[in-house]
């Protein structure tokens, strides 16, 4: 009889468990089951050694809600395209495009988990996208930034592969967070293989710079 | 008396050598981490970032004739403040304020070695 309510009771969580609809959890609950196994949001940044940094499976989030465009987000955790050519954390391997899916719900609710966080090193509305020609001039000439990012031309797409591709960041990322990465990297960063641009370039290059990169399709 | 000289000299020198071989090993990961994305893992200039539309070619550190060009205070500035900073492509960004003094010092002894392999 023990056996049989036993049984029964487990066979009832059970059911509770399989027919709870995904998106009833909160997507912070989601994201600690689907996604903490590769990326932390637990800022500031954790990253001390290049040890530290080659241990990472993916990109920190922690000011994911500064960095990124809300629906962009969305649309691509529903179906992600590779955003850097290589494997991230090599410079040998092509990345295998191999980003798990989420439904629309699940994506909603982590997007909303994951707009929520802010970094106070990230002024908001200060950048606007725009081909600034002095911007353009430091991208392609004078800090080629294109030695290691791709970028899309209207010959297609140019650039290197090592850094993330910055075609399509018009759609992607906050103008702002552009700004504040750039001027102050090691925030954000501070274990990078990308040069510390806030240490030569003056704040008014800097606003040029991200809001040419801000306008790339 | 001897012996002792002798275990203390043997223990002294495998520490050293260990630490040796960890500065080398640090030295690689630096290397690989800043500079083989352009300069390729083996220091011939064929890395991953190089493609059609590549402006230069990043210095091929196996080639002893170019190299030996080249004095180690340039490569240091050139690691330092870019490639401008001596009158090469800027597309040798400036890592001065990444690395350490050290570091560069250790970069420079480990892009020597490419040309004496």
């Amino acid at each position: 009889m023990r056996l049989l309510a036993v049984t029964v009771s487990l066979g009832a969580a059970l059911l509770v468990m399989t027919t709870a609809p995904s998106y009833a959890a909160g997507g912070d609950a989601i994201f600690k089951k689907s996604c903490s196994n590769c990326h932390y949001t637990d800022g500031p940044a954790k990253e001390k050694t290049i040890a530290d940094q080659l241990a990472k499976k993916g990109p920190e989030l922690w000011y994911a809600g500064s960095k990124f465009k809300k629906d962009w987000l969305t649309a691509w955790l529903q179906a992600p395209k590779p955003i850097r050519p290589m494997k991230y954390n090599s410079i040998t391997d092509k990345n295998p495009g191999d980003h798990p899916k989420m439904s629309a719900g699940d994506a909603a609710a982590v997007t909303d988990f994951l707009m929520g966080l802010k970094s106070a090193e990230v002024k908001a509305g200060v950048i606007k996208a725009e081909v600034s020609v002095r911007g353009r001039k430091i991208f392609t000439k004078d800090m080629p930034c294109g030695g290691c990012h791709e970028y899309s031309t209207k010959d297609g797409l140019l650039g290197g592969k090592s850094g993330p591709s910055l075609a399509g960041s018009s759609k992607r990322l906050n103008p702002d967070w552009i700004y504040a990465y750039l001027a102050n990297i090691k925030v954000f960063k501070p274990v990078r293989d990308m040069p510390d641009f806030g240490s030569v370039l003056g704040p008014k290059d800097i606003e040029n710079v991200a809001a040419f990169v801000a306008t790339f399709e | 008396m001897s012996r002792f000289v002798l275990v203390t000299t043997m223990a002294l020198g495998l520490a050293l050598s260990a630490a040796g071989s960890a500065q080398a090993a640090d030295t690689k990961q630096l290397f690989e981490f800043y500079c083989a994305q352009c300069h390729g893992v083996k220091g011939d200039g064929k890395g991953i970032n190089v493609g059609k539309d590549f402006a230069t070619d990043p210095r091929n550190f196996t080639d002893s004739v170019e190299m030996a060009k080249r004095t180690d205070d340039d490569i240091k500035t050139v690691i330092k403040d870019g490639g401008p900073a001596i009158s090469k492509s800027p597309l040798m960004p400036p890592w001065g304020a990444t690395l350490s003094a050290a570091q560069v010092d250790e970069l420079l002894a480990y892009i020597r070695k490419f040309a004496k392999k």
